[in-house]
Parts: structure tokens; C-alpha cells; sequence
């Protein structure tokens, strides 16, 4: 792979310039703006093809330069270079994130057709797309930190887009402050880092973890805390925020005040990614802070618990964004059964089908003008081919076989089922991989009941379904959604057309995807090492199985490795996993078509029988209300008015505005003691008294003059005190 | 260029004589005179700017001017510039400038006004320049005599009382430091004594004791907080900072963009030029102390501006919060911190200053400034929809404020928390959280005034006009230019921080 910076640089310069562009443009000529993002969208996707290309087909190959530039130095021993990674993780980002969306960017044109500020629109979108590239690019923390924040403010900039709605703002501050409370600890974490390793980009950061660099404690708040584990928990909260795992998943609902395709884009396909995409690259720092059983437990409430409230929302695009957290809570909880490659795949399958079901989703809002599926119903006889792109996602969600979901999800739940049987980890992972196999059970249910409810059945308003258009194939409105929705089977991440391995694709080599990441040896041999150095002197049964297993790469993959006996419990395991997974599925979605087309069984039943929870679910656990109202209602913004009043109304007034009195009490004793000693004895001494009189009497009156002649007399008495005392 | 120092100090002197000079009635010619003065005057320091030598970190000798001004006492006209003074000295130029451009509406003694700012001009250069130690303390105090008119005269319902409040608390704090001052005179040296900032730098008092009431001080100690005291309550560090509010409050908006911008830096300067070098073991003893009082700063400001409802009051406590992260810097002594400070100095300067301005385009228009009025009710509403142009500039200063990577203020905030994570690492573990708090204050007071529906009262509100909008625009340029490239302020302050290092690490 010949690159030159020129090939590389573009997939972040185009979007960039033409945000730049946009900001001339807006006002001179807003008819090209749209234009200027798709094309700035389409040039980056053309080299990043060419990338992916070129990497497809080289396992374990990346794409390095260390120093593109020097951002900026401080002398000889301290500069900041901003430089280029480009592995095969990231060569398939990039792909993801381009074709993505510049796909959303041509739906866009159709969507915000006629909206007054469509303009502003694409120019956040370019910018945001531009920040997008820019973090995956990135060769260090600090750069993808910068990026990670600017996406952030296109995000609380577009949440916030319909400015006019006081709601909007309550979402946008919501989600830029629920973010930061992540972003502000990753910041922590990359100090912890810096001043750890010397800088903060990736390799010298695996360089360090190999040479156990982190087995230091850290000293805070009077704790000592081992300082890979700080480190790694203090980015990972940076992913619990961007990808909304709990306990700060609050704002991603909230989120869907946007117009649907920046929630396609930001919230579901990429940005959110970004999070999960941030703890993969920071994976053996995870690794080394001992973190994976907590991160599994996170991912596992995450999904199962997003799951469960998606299953009674009644507004499209909220069953979306609760099913866009449960389904980031799968790749996280990927990641903490060491499922490094599944829980990857699972960012790009899921970028894919998500993507696709919010722009169905806004094809269909767009058309009948409301997001509440009780109003609708019936819609597949006016909308046949977005209904067609969203059955595919929304199979692909649901992890039927074939799909791509199927994939990589029932990879993640092999592997946590592993994890938490075969592994001999103890119990700990069994209630991540519980969670997750509940989950799995809970999302094909919610996605086909939002299917049922919005395409089947019969329409619920005939008012709303005979004003709305019936569907034409449109280049800017369902061509997108049937192209994403191709990329929705398995075997363009399987190569294989089950998804099971075991009947090769035609058009795919089999198996390319996990050849390519599954193995990033470059990396993952460093922090085995690492792990084994940590872990070997101590030689419980507990860390001898995490060496070899979970953290060994060349066993996870499934390959001849080392241990030839795990490679037979992963193959177990995982066959049960996919057994499971499919009967599951399967159940789950004949239940739903039982309750929303058959109508045999009630759901008003379930909800009888299970009210207390269901309450709970309506209330989305409750979270809001602990945030909000308790948390900063009752206690910070009680808590700043009783410091602002402390300030100004105690302190200020008694402790500052008191040396008045104290002055005017001088003033009164000195008056006292002018009448009524000094006048009754000496004469003389009058005149003294009635100087310093005047002195404090024009202290009173704030007559610049006299704090002169203060400042005089003061400087006189100092220079004498000090010439003949000191 | 020998005499550029002296051209830009002394041309606003001779602004406020030809504007003094101007017959009466003729407001317009006096706005336009110091318009070119503070024009002509900007484009001097960034000829200073043209002729320095980034490699240079102590004293620029070819700037340096000095010559004998009171020869019984050994004091001297000097002056001169450093890395740590240039990027002060062009905030300066560039403030001043917008300001005279954003005071265009004042109709009140308009001769009086501009000469008053135009002396500010020059005594705030006079600090920024003034390497004598007496000569500094002048221009120091003279800084106070205009400030005090600016806001006792043309400031809001309660000046009288903001202007003498900033008058005497500050000069409580250079009275202390007069002491320290008079104090250091005699302990150059016997027969030799001297106001030389420069040649007091080292830490040469560190071995000296001084007989207070009988007791016997150690000198740097004493003389250190007696400095730290004079520069605190300027910056204003926590607990002094009780001024600052009702100051900007009640100052009109220029005044407070120089009072924020640019008085408050002289705070941190002092830290920079004299405390922590005439004192460096005192200053490296002490520096946990200052840290704290830096996080306290930066919590308890951002803590306070949430409760307020008046948006200038809670800007002025995000000063308080954003002055913290310098001290911070500064307490933190390594090239980061320092630099970092010193680019927070700058950066700070000139988010703060959108951020008065905004709020000063604003007041022109509703003559009030409640982000929700004592009844409860909404100040404003729906802004973002009836006033786009205010809004665009508006968010543009409110996230550089707020640290957004890709704007001036993340840049510096950086470096501050790199610089002292090693040494403090509590303290920056709760100091991050000012980020936190400082993003929730602006963001919901920008909810709360720009969002929603329009109310009837901003539907009579004009949105920017061009002489607003063109005077907003060199900030917005410089708040975006160096948040991506922040080398040409680092690249001006960095040897002259690491010369500063030296000495303190000698200490």
C-alpha cells in the first residue's frame, strides 16, 4: 500500500471544505449549498474505497504516519503532532462512515426539501461528517478528542435544530451535558495517559501497555487506584456517554428532536458508534485495567434494558432510539466478553441496518406527517419500497439468519455465552450473557411490533392515510434506503451466505471480515504479553484462563492457536449460542405477529399483568426524574442559589461591605474622642483630631482626591517606617 | 522601532489631547479621533508583534527603552516586553480598539468618555510595558482613576457603588502591594537601591528576614503574599473576587470588555512578572495553595453564574471560573501549565469579550438584562429565530468560552489541566468538572434566551448591524484562528515562559 498523504487527507478535507464552502456560500448562493456537501461527502467516499480496497485482502496491515504536522510545540520537550492511523478496522470505517452518509446526505435532499433553514442543514452536516472522518483517521487521543467534541456540537447543534420548540432546547442542552459528563472524564483519561506514556498516540500507547507502563497505581482524592484501571475506566465512561450506555443513556431518546436523517447519521450510524469505536481502539488498555466484566456488565444492562423500554413506545423514531442504545449496549457488552471482531462488525452491521430504518422511518414521517404509529397502520399498500427496505433491516436487527445481524450479533452472544460457560470465569459473565440472550429475545418482538403497527393491519386514522402520497421509486428517497438495505445480508460481513460459515458466498471470500479484524495481531499480541506479565505471576486458576482465553487473540478467532481446547468451547458454545439465538427469534417474532396481526393474544393483558412494570417502563426507569428533578433540580440549582446568595448576600455584604461600618465606627470613636477628650484638654491636639476627621469623613464620601493623598501620606509613613524601623 | 514602546504607550496621550482639544458639539469627530488613535495604536503593536524575536525569552532589546526618570531614587523610565507581555499588549490594542468601535452609542459627555479610555489605553499598556518597579506601580494606580469615572458616571442604577467597591478593594490590594514594593526598594541592597523588576528576579531575598513588630520574618514569605494579595484581588481569585459582579454589572459595555478582557490579565501578569519570579521559592512553597484557590475559583464561579438571572452578572462570575484555570496554570509551574495560562490569558480575553459585547449589542436593544426576570417570567426568548446574525456570533463566542476543541478556549484549558495533572492530580480531577459545570451555565443560559418562540418584545429588537457586526468580526477570527492554530501565541510566549521556568526551578 503505496499512500501518499494526498490519498489519505482528502477523506477528511473534502467534507471539511465543503462545510468551509457552505459558510461563504449560505448567504451568496444557497442553492449550491446542498450540492457542495453531497459532492464534498461523494469525493471522500471514492478514496475511501480505494483504501478499503487496498486493505481488503492484507490481514493485520496498517497505515501509519506518525506526524502529519506539529499542531504546535512548547520548546524542545513538549509538542503536539497530529498524525494518521489507518488499520483495517479503520479502512472499514471509513467505508462505513462514507457510504453512510453520503447516502443520508442524498435522502437529505429529499427530506429537507423546503425546510427554512435546509441550507444550515447540510452545512452541520458536512461538518459533522468531516469531525467523523477526522476521529477515525486520528493516530492519537488528543486529535479524536477534538473531533469527538465537534460532533458533539453538531449534534446539540442539530438536536436542536427546530430552535423554535422550547422542547428542542431541553434535548439539545440534554445531550451536549449528558456527553460531557463522559467527555470530561475521557479528558481525565488522556491526562492519565500523557503523562504516562509521554504522548497519547495509539502505538505508543500499545507500545506502553506491552511494557507494563500502567502497572503504576494513581493517587486521587485519597485513594490509590491502579493506573491502567483509572485510565481505562475514565475513557471508557467517554463511550458510556457518546454511545448512551446506561447510566447515561438519557439523552439519546431526547435526541430524536433532530430531523430524522441527522438522527440516521449522528445518532444511530456513526457518532454514537464512535464511542464503542473508541473503547475498541483503547481495547488493551481495558485489558490491562482489568475492566472487561465491568464493561460486559454495562453493555448487558444497556441492551437488555433499552430493549425492554423500546417494547411500548408508541412514536417511530423513540422504538428506534431505544433500539439504537440496546443494540450499542450489544457491542459494548462484545467488547467485555473479548469479543474484539463481533463487537466491531456488530458497529458496521448495525451503522447499516440503523441507518436504513431511520431513514425509512423519516420516509414514512415525511409522508404522513406524524411519528405516532397508532395513527398509522396500513402504510405498505402507499409505501412498498421503503416497507421493503425496513422489513430487511428490520430483520437484520432481529438477527434472523441470512441478515446481517445475525452475524454479528449472534457472534457477540456465542461469546458471551462462552465467556459465561466454558471459560470457567466464575459466574461474573453470566449475567451479562443472560442479558444479552434477553435482549435478543426482546428485539425482534419491539422491531415487528413497529412494523406490524406501522405498514399492516388496517389504517387506524383514514384521515392521515388518504392524505398521504402513495411512494414512486425516487433517487433521493427510497434509492438510498434499497441500497442500504442490500448491504443488510450477511454475507457481505460473513462471506458466507447463511451467516453460519458454512455455505460460501458466491461474490465474498469467506470469512474476510474476521480475517481482517479478528486478528489485529499488531496490536493484540502487545497487550497478551501485557497481560501475561500482569497476570502470570499470579497464577490463579481465574487469571491463568483469562491469559489463554479471553484475552488470547489467537484463540478467540476460533484458528488453529494454542489452545486447541478453547477453540472446541468457543465452536460449542457458539453452536448453542446460534441455536438459541435463531429459536428466540423465531418465538419472539410469532409472538408479535400473534399480537399485532392475528390479534389472538392481547397485549393490554400483558400490560395488566405486569402494570407496576410497565409504569416504570413508561416512565423509562425513572432516570429523568433521578437526573432532573432530584439531582440537578433539587440539588445543584438549590445548591447555586444558596452559594449565589452566600456570595453576594452574606459575604459580600457582611464580610466586605462591613469594613464600612468598621470604618464608620472608627470615624464615630475618633469624633468621640475629638469632642470629647481632645477639644477638653489640648488644643493643640484638636487640629490632629479634626485632619484625621477629614480624612475619614472623605473616606466616606468616595472622593478620589483624598485616596490620593492617602496614597501619599501611606507611601511617606512606609518609606520612613521602613528606612528607620526594618 | 527603538521607540515603538513609547509610541504605543504615549499615543493615546495625545489622543486624549486632540480629543480634549475638539470644539463642542462635535461628538462625531471625537469618536472618529480615538477611533484612529486606538486604530493607529493597534496597528503599532502588531508592528511590535512583526519586530519580535520568538527566540528570544528574556527582554527584547531592541524595544527596551530606558532612561533616568527620578535620579535621587534611583528610578528609572523603562521599558520593555517579553513573550509573557506581547500577547497582552496586542489583546489590548485589539480590545481597544472594538471598544471605541462598540461605544459609538454613548451620547453622554462624549469628550470625557473617550479621553477617560484612551488614558485607560495608555496606563494598561503602562503595566503591560513598565519593567521599574515604581513606574508600574504608577500606571497601576492610575488605572483606577478612569475605571472609577467610567463606571461611577456612565454605568447603570447602582454605579456609585460598583465604583467605589472596585476602587477600594483594588486599591486595598495595591496598598498591600506598595508595601512589598518599598520593601524590595531597600532590600536591593544598600547605597544601590533600585525599582529594577528585573534585576530583582531570581530569588535573591530568599535567605533575608524582615523585623515585623518585633518578630522575625522570613522576607520572600511575607512580601510574597503581600504581592499575591494585590494580584489576587485583581484577578480575582477566590475570596476576592466580590468586586467583580457588581463592577461589571454596572460598568457600560466597553468597560466591562476592558475590565474582563484585559484589567483582570493584569492580575495574572503581576503573578508572572513579579511574584513568582522575585519570589520563586515562595511562590513554588505556596503553590498548592494557589491551586486551590484556583479550583475554588473555577467551581465556585461556574456554581455561582448557574443561579444567576442577570446574563452580565453570571458572565462575570464565568470570569471569575475562567481566571481560576490561569491561577491553576500558574500554580502548576511547568511549561504546559504556563504556557497554557498565559494562552488562557489571551484566549479569555477575547471569548470574554465577545461574550460583553453580545450582551452590550443586546442591551442597546431591550435596555434590560434578565435571562428570566425576578417575577419569573422569561427575559428574552426565541432570539435564535428573530435575531440569526446575533445568534451565529453569539454561539461562536459562547463555545469558544466554553472550551469546544476547534475554538481558542479548549486550547489553553488543555494545557492547564496537562500542566498540573502530575503535580495536583486531585485538584485536576475536580477542576475538569469546572468544564462540566461551565458548559451547563452558558448552554442553558443560551437556552433560555435563544430558544422557543418569539416573544413580542424581541419582535421589535433590530438584529446586528454592520458597524456591531464589524467589530465582532476581528474577535470571531481570532477565537476561531487560534483554536486551530494556536502556535502563533504559543510560538510568542513560549521562551519567554521557559526563561521564567528557569527561575523558578532555581527557586
Amino acid at each position: 500500500m503505496e499512500y501518499t498523504i494526498a490519498n489519505v487527507a482528502p477523506i477528511f478535507l473534502a467534507p471539511f471544505f465543503a462545510f468551509a464552502l457552505n459558510c461563504l456560500l449560505i448567504k451568496k448562493a444557497p442553492k449550491l449549498v446542498d450540492k457542495v456537501s453531497v459532492l464534498g461527502i461523494l469525493v471522500a467516499f471514492v478514496f475511501a474505497i480505494r483504501i478499503a480496497v487496498d486493505f481488503t485482502g492484507v490481514a493485520n496491515t496498517d497505515y501509519y504516519i506518525h506526524k502529519v504536522f506539529t499542531w504546535f510545540d512548547l520548546g524542545e520537550t513538549f509538542k503536539i503532532d497530529m498524525g494518521i492511523y489507518i488499520d483495517n478496522m479503520g479502512a472499514i470505517m471509513l467505508l462505513m462512515v462514507t457510504g453512510v452518509a453520503s447516502l443520508i446526505h442524498i435522502f437529505s435532499t429529499w427530506y429537507m426539501k423546503g425546510d427554512v433553514r435546509y441550507e444550515r442543514f447540510f452545512l452541520y452536516m458536512s461538518l459533522f461528517t468531516s469531525a467523523m472522518l477526522g476521529l477515525v483517521l486520528s493516530d492519537n487521543l488528543l486529535s479524536v478528542f477534538i473531533f469527538w467534541e465537534i460532533m458533539g456540537f453538531c449534534s446539540y447543534s442539530l438536536i436542536g435544530f427546530y430552535f423554535e420548540k422550547e422542547k428542542a432546547g431541553y434535548a439539545s442542552i440534554k445531550a451536549f451535558m449528558t456527553t460531557r459528563v463522559g467527555d470530561v472524564f475521557f479528558l481525565l483519561g488522556i491526562l492519565a495517559i500523557w503523562h504516562t506514556v509521554g504522548s497519547v498516540d495509539f502505538v505508543s500507547i500499545y507500545n506502553a501497555v506491552q511494557a507494563g507502563a500502567f502497572g503504576t497505581t494513581v493517587s486521587f482524592l485519597g485513594m490509590e487506584v491502579g493506573l491502567a484501571a483509572f485510565a481505562g475506566v475514565c475513557i471508557f465512561l467517554g463511550t458510556i456517554g457518546k454511545s448512551a450506555q446506561f447510566p447515561l443513556q438519557v439523552w439519546l431518546p431526547d435526541a430524536m428532536m433532530g430531523p430524522t436523517p441527522c438522527s440516521a447519521l449522528i445518532h444511530a450510524a456513526t457518532m454514537v458508534a464512535a464511542g464503542v469505536y473508541l473503547s475498541l481502539r483503547m481495547y488493551p488498555m481495558m485489558v490491562a485495567g482489568d475492566l472487561l466484566n465491568l464493561i460486559a456488565m454495562i453493555g448487558g444492562i444497556t441492551a437488555f434494558g433499552a430493549a425492554t423500554i423500546a417494547m411500548i413506545q408508541t412514536d417511530l423514531k423513540a422504538v428506534l432510539a431505544y433500539s439504537t442504545i440496546s443494540q450499542l449496549g450489544y457491542m459494548v457488552l462484545g467488547i467485555g466478553v473479548g469479543s474484539y471482531n463481533a463487537a466491531f462488525m456488530h458497529l458496521i452491521t448495525h451503522a447499516v441496518f440503523k441507518a436504513c430504518l431511520f431513514l425509512s422511518a423519516g420516509s414514512v414521517i415525511h409522508t404522513v406527517h406524524t411519528q405516532e404509529m397508532p395513527e398509522m397502520g396500513g402504510l405498505r399498500h402507499k409505501m412498498k419500497w421503503t416497507w421493503i427496505a425496513m422489513w430487511c433491516c428490520t430483520l437484520a436487527i432481529a438477527g434472523v439468519p441470512i441478515f446481517s445481524g445475525f452475524v454479528s450479533k449472534d457472534r457477540i452472544l456465542g461469546d458471551a455465552l462462552y465467556t459465561a460457560l466454558h471459560a470457567g470465569l466464575g459466574y461474573k459473565y453470566a449475567v451479562p450473557a443472560l442479558l444479552g440472550f434477553l435482549g435478543a429475545f426482546l428485539t425482534p418482538f419491539y422491531m415487528c411490533r413497529m412494523m406490524f403497527l406501522t405498514f399492516h393491519g388496517k389504517p387506524r386514522d383514514q384521515h392521515i392515510y388518504d392524505h398521504a402520497h402513495s411512494e414512486h421509486l425516487k433517487l433521493n428517497q427510497n434509492v438510498p434506503l434499497l441500497i442500504l438495505s442490500v448491504f443488510t445480508l450477511g454475507m457481505f460481513f460473513s462471506g458466507s451466505l447463511t451467516g453460519l460459515g458454512k455455505i460460501p458466498a458466491p461474490v465474498v471470500p469467506t470469512e474476510w471480515f474476521k480475517t481482517l479484524v479478528d486478528s489485529p495481531t499488531n496490536n493484540l499480541e502487545r497487550f497478551s504479553t501485557y497481560t501475561k506479565q500482569q497476570f502470570g505471576s499470579v497464577d490463579t486458576r481465574e487469571n491463568r484462563v483469562l491469559e489463554k482465553t479471553v484475552y488470547d487473540s489467537e484463540a478467540m478467532t476460533g484458528y488453529a492457536g494454542p489452545n486447541p481446547d478453547n477453540k472446541d468451547g468457543l465452536h460449542h458454545a457458539h453452536v448453542e449460542g446460534a441455536i438459541a439465538s435463531v429459536v428466540i427469534v423465531a418465538c419472539s417474532i410469532f409472538l408479535a405477529f400473534l399480537m399485532y396481526i392475528r390479534g389472538t393474544i392481547d397485549p393490554g393483558k400483558f400490560v395488566k399483568m405486569f402494570s407496576g412494570w410497565v409504569t416504570a417502563l413508561k416512565n423509562k426507569y425513572y432516570f429523568d426524574e433521578i437526573y432532573i428533578d432530584v439531582i440537578i433540580q433539587k440539588g445543584l440549582l438549590k445548591f447555586n442559589n444558596f452559594l449565589a446568595y452566600v456570595d453576594m448576600g452574606l459575604y459580600d455584604r457582611y464580610a466586605i461591605d462591613g469594613w464600612e461600618k468598621v470604618s464608620r465606627t472608627l470615624y464615630r470613636a475618633s469624633r468621640w474622642f475629638d469632642d470629647n477628650v481632645v477639644d477638653n484638654t489640648v488644643d493643640a491636639f484638636g487640629v490632629l483630631a479634626k485632619t484625621g476627621h477629614a480624612v475619614l469623613r472623605g473616606l466616606q464620601s468616595g472622593l478620589i482626591q483624598i485616596y490620593f493623598i492617602v496614597l501619599i501620606i501611606a507611601l511617606a509613613i512606609m518609606t520612613v517606617w521602613i528606612n528607620f524601623i526594618v | 522601532m527603538s521607540q515603538l514602546l513609547n509610541a504605543i504607550l504615549w499615543l493615546p496621550v495625545i489622543g486624549i489631547i486632540a480629543v480634549l482639544f475638539t470644539p463642542k458639539g462635535k461628538d462625531q469627530l471625537v469618536r472618529y479621533i480615538s477611533l484612529a488613535t486606538t486604530g493607529i495604536t493597534f496597528v503599532l503593536t502588531l508592528f511590535l508583534y512583526a519586530g519580535f524575536d520568538q527566540s528570544v525569552g528574556k527582554m527584547q532589546d531592541q524595544f527596551t527603552i530606558l532612561a533616568p526618570w527620578i535620579e535621587q531614587f534611583n528610578i528609572n523610565y523603562h521599558l520593555a516586553i517579553d513573550g509573557i507581555s506581547l500577547p497582552m499588549i496586542l489583546l489590548t490594542g485589539l480590545l481597544f480598539f472594538i471598544c471605541v468601535l462598540s461605544s459609538w452609542t454613548i451620547t453622554k459627555s462624549v469628550k470625557a468618555y473617550f479621553s477617560l479610555m484612551l488614558m485607560l489605553q495608555s496606563s494598561v499598556f503602562g503595566v503591560f510595558m513598565a519593567m521599574d518597579f515604581f513606574l508600574f506601580y504608577v500606571y497601576w494606580e492610575v488605572m483606577l482613576l478612569p475605571m472609577f469615572f467610567l463606571i461611577g458616571i456612565w454605568g447603570g442604577e447602582n454605579r456609585e457603588y460598583a465604583a467605589i467597591k472596585f476602587f477600594l478593594y483594588t486599591f486595598f490590594g495595591s496598598i498591600v502591594m506598595l508595601v512589598g514594593i518599598i520593601a524590595l526598594y531597600y532590600a536591593t541592597g544598600k547605597g544601590s537601591e533600585s525599582f529594577n523588576i528585573l534585576a530583582m528576579h531570581g530569588g535573591q531575598f530568599a535567605d533575608m528576614t524582615v523585623n515585623i513588630f518585633g518578630t522575625e520574618w522570613a522576607f520572600n514569605k511575607i512580601f510574597f503574599w503581600a504581592m499575591f494579595l494585590g494580584f489576587a484581588i485583581k484577578v480575582p481569585v477566590f475570596p476576592f473576587h466580590t468586586w467583580l459582579p457588581h463592577a461589571h454589572v454596572q460598568a457600560p459595555t466597553a468597560v466591562s470588555v476592558i475590565l474582563a478582557g484585559v484589567l483582570l490579565k493584569m492580575g495574572t501578569y503581576g503573578f508572572l512578572r513579579i511574584a513568582f519570579p522575585i519570589f520563586p521559592e515562595a511562590a513554588v512553597e505556596y503553590s498548592t495553595i494557589i491551586a486551590v484557590l484556583g479550583v475554588v475559583s473555577v467551581l465556585y464561579g461556574a456554581f455561582c453564574a448557574m443561579a444567576q438571572k442577570d446574563v452580565k452578572k453570571l458572565v462575570a462570575y464565568s470570569s471569575v471560573s475562567h481566571m481560576g484555570f490561569v491561577m491553576l496554570g500558574l500554580a502548576a509551574m511547568t511549561t504546559q501549565g504556563v504556557n497554557g495560562a498565559v494562552l488562557q490569558m489571551f484566549n479569555h480575553g477575547t471569548s470574554t469579550a465577545m461574550m460583553f459585547l453580545m450582551i452590550g449589542v443586546l442591551y442597546e436593544r431591550s435596555h434590560h438584562r434578565w435571562i428570566v426576570r425576578p417575577d419569573g417570567s422569561k427575559g428574552y426568548g426565541g432570539l435564535a429565530t428573530h435575531m440569526p446574525k446575533y445568534t451565529t456570533i453569539f454561539i461562536i463566542g459562547m463555545f469558544a468560552s466554553l472550551g469546544l476543541p476547534g475554538l481558542s478556549g479548549f486550547i489553553s484549558e488543555a494545557l492547564i489541566f496537562l500542566g498540573i495533572y502530575k503535580k495536583f492530580t486531585s485538584i485536576t480531577v475536580v477542576a475538569v468538572l469546572g468544564l462540566l459545570v461551565g458548559a451547563a451555565y452558558l448552554l442553558w443560559m443560551y437556552k433560555r434566551m435563544f430558544f422557543g418562540e418569539v416573544s413580542d418584545e424581541v419582535k421589535g429588537y433590530s438584529d446586528m448591524n454592520k458597524r456591531e457586526v464589524f467589530y465582532m468580526l476581528p474577535l470571531c477570527a481570532a477565537v476561531i484562528v487560534f483554536g486551530i492554530f494556536p502556535a502563533p501565541i504559543l510560538n510568542i510566549m513560549k521562551a519567554s515562559v521557559g526563561n521564567l521556568l528557569t527561575i523558578l526551578n532555581q527557586g
